[in-house]
């Protein structure tokens, strides 16, 4: 058997499973689309997961979750480490290019800017209010030309002349982007002027008043697109690396974080195994509670009718009367 | 006679003196509860649209308080609380915006706060709203004087590590321990009535304690010290709780154990757009992030960024993360 660390990243639009090796090699990937519906997620990628047969043979002695929804889906399969994205990227990063000082991350809803010193995070930024030039307006733009957003890279790569698009606001990219098709200009040109406005919009949001130096590593969801890679390069004079993995960076970090923990702690991970995981129906509710004048809605999770998790509530009710009955069996 | 006081904005500055002063003239002091999410919601609902959002809270904390019977509702019209000196200017006319947006208000006392550039004004003022309760002038003069002095006791439970929020609650009866473990310090600042209520800053301040840190913020400095960093910008801040900030933060960058900065914006707030650039700017040595609050209740946005600011503080200090919990 080997000794073997899952990873889960859940983000807005993705939702990504990885198993390494205590060498942090990848064993298996699996990405898949949240579509909303983040426990439907979880449980297909597992099942996705178990279903390649790379898991036989495979003792999981970790596991890690991270991504918008990593408390949802560490009370689904038993998480050892819950971290926030930011600390999982870089980790999986600098491991992969140890001299790496900046990260550039565009995901589904957020984008983000990573800056390192010596393989440690030294600084960084996210994208405050407006999800303008993140992937699911990328996604939205390729609905809307009809263009599959697999193929949004290829076509932009067609482009001799890139047009010039406003990219401050998402709302105004996408009149100007009509302007400039009804103008006449070809797809391919307009695609390309989308991908540098977005670019621009990055620099000039995430990346305020940062220095980026290279090496630069671009990872994250929206680096599939080979448009935006170029628009990067032709802006920041700089060649940007694109990791092989670059999809599922997250989860591979936060599987690292898992290892790193488990082999420090010497504790026997918390993971509920397949059985629970795979043949448990879990459902989400949520209620007003009526305690007091927050009104918080707390959400409570269910395995059958085992209550796994309550969380929303701001005075911890909810949350500490599952631990007081858990301690009392 | 009862008089109501809304708890928000300047409540989180001056209650003990406002208390203090209704009650010696004879008055039953009546506050509003904690901001919940009625009082944002009612708030939401009654206040003009332009207006920063702990302003819109404070709708909701005058409209809890129409109903509970007051003889009068105290809505002070602060311009400037200290010489040369200024409050943002929405605080200048919160009285004749509230009395125009909810007709149920009780009368309302409306002291006009201007010591800009000297307290007469505020000394005759202090007169006329004593007069309400009573035509004894040494009297008037005395509970003022009581108020500021219990106000000082206040200010000074800042020195163990409280902010001004908390020293109030202290101040009132409440206990409050602060934990004692720690391995990182991070200096907090923005305008109190936002980062101190802890429905509008969403908590910021206890999260980052059960994330292990000590929060350093305006109160718990030096004042002096402050005041020296403060005049080392060129043009002089003259916003009375922008020129707190900017000092601080700039006290803060020169101070070791200090390991990070956050400052907490105010999405609608005029005076933040300016203030939390200048110290962006400034901060060339230390860890600094700002956050920027709105209406959103969303937490997660929030939480992300707190516990990736206290990963990357722990990691470059090489700080090993204690193990405890899985959550941070």
């Amino acid at each position: 058997m080997v000794d073997g660390y899952l990873g889960v990243d859940i983000g807005s639009v993705s939702t990504n499973l990885v198993l390494i090796d205590n060498g942090c090699h990848l064993i298996e990937k699996i990405y898949l689309r949240t579509q909303g519906n983040p426990i439907k997620a979880v449980i297909e990628g597992f099942a996705a997961l178990v279903e390649t047969g790379s898991k036989e043979g495979v003792t999981i002695k970790g596991v890690g979750t991270t991504g918008s929804g990593r408390y949802l889906s560490a009370v689904l399969l038993g998480a050892d480490v819950i971290k926030n994205e930011i600390t999982a990227h870089a980790v999986a990063a600098a491991h992969l290019y140890p001299d790496v000082k900046t990260i550039i991350e565009i995901g589904g809803q957020d984008s983000k800017i990573i800056i390192l010193k010596n393989g440690i995070v030294n600084d960084f930024a996210m994208n405050t209010v407006c999800a303008a030039g993140t992937g699911s307006f990328l996604d939205q733009q390729a609905s809307r030309l009809n263009i599959d957003i697999k193929d949004f890279g290829r076509r932009a790569a067609l482009s001799q002349q890139a047009v010039r698009i406003a990219g401050r606001c998402g709302v105004f990219a996408e009149s100007d982007m009509i302007h400039k098709q009804q103008m006449g200009y070809p797809m391919e040109d307009i695609i390309m002027g989308l991908c540098e406005s977005l670019v621009r919009n990055y620099l000039n949001n995430v990346g305020k008043g940062k220095k980026i130096e290279g090496p630069v590593v671009f990872q994250g969801g929206v680096a599939a697109n080979a448009g935006l890679r170029r628009a990067f390069e032709k802006i920041l004079g700089m060649s940007v690396k694109v990791p092989q993995h670059y999809d599922v960076m997250g989860a591979i970090g936060v599987a690292m974080l898992a290892m790193e923990k488990m082999q420090w702690s010497r504790a026997i991970t918390q993971f509920r195994g397949d059985a629970f995981i795979l043949k448990g129906s879990f459902k989400t509710s949520s209620h007003e509670c009526q305690g007091c004048p927050n009104i918080c809605e707390v959400v409570c999770i269910k395995r059958d009718r085992e209550v796994l998790a309550y969380w929303g509530d701001r005075c911890k009710k909810w949350e500490n009367s599952l631990s007081e009955k858990t301690h009392a069996v | 006679m009862r008089v109501g006081i809304p708890r928000g904005l300047f409540y989180h500055y001056y209650y003990p003196l406002w208390k203090t002063f209704f009650q010696d003239l004879g008055a039953e002091v009546v506050t509003s509860a904690s901001t919940n999410r009625r009082t944002v919601e009612r708030g939401i609902e009654s206040a003009v649209d332009e207006v920063c959002f702990p302003i819109k809270v404070y709708y909701g904390h005058v409209r809890e308080l129409c109903h509970q019977e007051l003889n009068y509702i105290f809505i002070p019209r602060l311009v400037s609380v200290e010489p040369k000196s200024y409050i943002c200017p929405n605080f200048m006319g919160l009285p004749d915006m509230i009395n125009s947006a909810l007709p149920e208000l009780p009368p309302v006392i409306d002291i006009t706060v201007d010591v800009s550039k000297n307290d007469r004004l505020l000394k005759r003022d202090i007169i006329r709203v004593g007069q309400i309760f009573t035509d004894n002038k040494n009297h008037i003069k005395q509970a003022y004087q009581h108020g500021q002095d219990e106000l000082h006791k206040c200010r000074n439970i800042c020195r163990d590590g409280y902010n001004i929020s908390e020293a109030i609650r202290i101040w009132d009866g409440e206990q409050i321990v602060l934990p004692s473990t720690y391995n990182i310090n991070i200096g907090v600042l923005g305008h109190g009535y936002s980062l101190y209520d802890q429905t509008i800053s969403m908590n910021l301040i206890d999260r980052l304690r059960k994330m292990g840190c000590r929060v350093q913020v305006v109160e718990t400095l030096d004042r002096d010290a402050i005041e020296v960093k403060a005049a080392e910008i060129p043009k002089r801040v003259f916003w009375t709780l922008g020129r707190k900030s900017v000092g601080s933060a700039l006290y803060m960058e020169g101070q070791s154990e200090i390991d990070g900065i956050i400052y907490l914006a105010c999405f609608g707030c005029g005076p933040d757009s300016m203030i939390g650039e200048i110290i962006e700017r400034k901060i060339k040595n230390k860890a600094f992030m700002m956050i920027n609050i709105d209406e959103h209740t969303g937490e997660a946005g929030m939480v992300t960024r707190l516990e990736a600011f206290c990963d990357m503080l722990r990691r470059r200090a090489g700080k090993v993360e204690d193990y405890i919990s899985a959550h941070g």
